[in-house]
């Protein structure tokens, strides 16, 4: 009885421990296995941070060191993606590609919204005439700076983007997003007014004792959101999922 | 008096609150349950997208110096009766039987499709286009997008499943018309080891 129970405590443990997923990368190009040299995978980051700024798609480079035990690659590789919402919510236009160095696996994972760019066809020919070829010849920096521009430029034109990436939304730099922004500015600015007025009721010299307080309540929504601010354009901002959707779409391959 | 007033305020309260979590429970059903239809619509999607690829695969590999007419022919008509299963693509399947059925013809769509790509192997030529390759990727594509969908719908249709049968829920969810939703079942062929024959000799018809 003590066992059946205990079981049925473990069951819904061992199954989320089946269906795990790596955490969220805090970068564009994330090397788990040691694939490339630091600065190739800077420079590729780099390049794929500005591609977000310029589109608002987010493409990742996931390198890990082998499939984990009994997991299937497409399986792997769409819940991964979609866990880590690579592109905007809404847009879906996000893009990742993986590699598994000791399976000698690759998997482009296409998002709902870059389909239509980044088809199968077109993940497929980045695979077998970027990829393969620079890998069996043993040159992975190459194989993947190819891939990622080859990635670029089928995905560029779909989307516009706005100059910032998800991760500087996040950070509130340069005001942040205006809507939500300004709604919740207003509410606090009229939670403070009330506040100020019924003090100002119950004790009229309040406001006379407390002249900085006053001030910092009539100015707080023209500093830009109470987040601090960040500290402006710093090159790699670093990745920040926005939340886009994958169905399966996109190519594997092995070399 | 005024202690019938508070006891009748009491209740009036008690009945509030109970009406309100009941609305709260239905609404959590409705969601859940237009969760499934979504997803199912998704499904519908994904096999839409396949079907629209077979006429461009029949007529790229019928182009193919003689190849195979039997299995082109099974494909075309595979391909007809799924056209003939027609469900309700906004509304997720109520009945177990009818989602079977859409899963048959899918099914038999599947394998010809399937073996389509194991007799191209034959043909050199045709796999060195540009073209039979670019529409293999996306057969394989739209394999891989239908395999995750039904992956999804069955996990949406599970959590509503449970949803109508937890304990509030269960004493009225047969009331508002909250049914069960069937599952897409691992195709029988899948639980099966595949059969391997060599039959060397007679390869072409």
């Amino acid at each position: 009885m003590l066992l059946a129970v205990a079981l049925a405590l473990l069951a819904p443990i061992a199954l989320r421990a089946a269906a795990s997923v790596p955490p969220a990368p805090a970068a564009y190009f994330n090397d788990y296995a040691g694939f490339v040299s630091s600065g190739v995978a800077r420079t590729l980051d780099a390049r794929l941070a500005q591609f977000e700024r310029d589109t608002s798609s987010q493409i990742l480079v996931a390198i890990f060191p082998r499939l984990p035990a009994g997991a299937a690659l497409e399986d792997y590789t769409v819940r991964t993606a979609q866990a880590w919402g690579a592109g905007r919510k809404g847009r879906d236009n996000g893009a990742v590609l993986f590699v598994f160095v000791a399976d000698r696996a690759l998997r482009i994972e296409v998002g709902y919204g870059l389909e239509g760019r980044l088809t199968d066809a077109i993940s497929h020919a980045i695979i077998e005439n970027e990829l393969k070829p620079r890998l069996r010849a043993g040159r992975p920096a190459e194989a993947l700076d190819a891939a990622v521009n080859a990635m670029i430029a089928a995905s560029t034109g779909e989307y516009r983007g706005t100059g910032r990436t998800v991760a500087d939304d996040k950070r509130g730099i340069a005001g942040g997003r205006p809507g939500g922004f300004n709604l919740v500015a207003v509410f606090w600015l009229g939670v403070a007014l009330l506040i100020l007025l019924s003090q100002f009721r119950r004790n009229h010299t309040y406001l006379n004792q407390n002249p900085r307080r006053r001030s910092r309540h009539d100015h707080t929504p023209w500093w830009g959101g109470g987040s601090g601010g960040g500290g402006g354009w710093s090159g790699g901002g670093g990745f920040s999922g926005g939340g886009g959707s994958f169905g399966g779409g996109g190519a594997s391959g092995k070399w | 008096m005024k202690k019938l007033l508070i006891a009748l305020g009491v209740i009036a309260l008690l009945g509030v609150i109970a009406v309100s979590y009941v609305v709260g429970i239905y609404n959590g059903l409705v969601n859940s349950q237009q969760a499934v239809d979504a997803q199912w619509a998704q499904v519908q999607n994904v096999y839409q997208r396949r079907a629209d690829l077979i006429p461009n695969l029949v007529n790229t590999v019928a182009g193919a110096a003689n190849f195979e007419k039997s299995t082109l022919t099974e494909i075309t008509e595979a391909r007809a009766s799924v056209g003939k299963v027609t469900l309700d693509a906004s509304k997720a399947p109520a009945d177990a039987a009818q989602l079977a059925e859409f899963e048959k013809a899918q099914g038999k769509l599947s394998s010809a499709l399937s073996r389509l790509l194991v007799v191209s192997e034959r043909y050199p030529d045709l796999k060195a286009t540009g073209n039979f390759a670019a529409l293999q990727s996306q057969l394989e594509g739209s394999e891989n997008r239908i395999a995750v969908e039904r992956g999804r719908f069955n996990e949406a249709a599970l959590a509503y499943n449970a949803s109508i049968k937890r304990v509030p829920a269960v004493f009225f969810a047969g009331v508002f018309g909250f049914n069960e939703r069937p599952y897409f079942a691992a195709a029988a062929s899948a639980q099966t080891p595949p059969e391997v024959k060599f039959d060397f000799g007679k390869t072409t018809k």
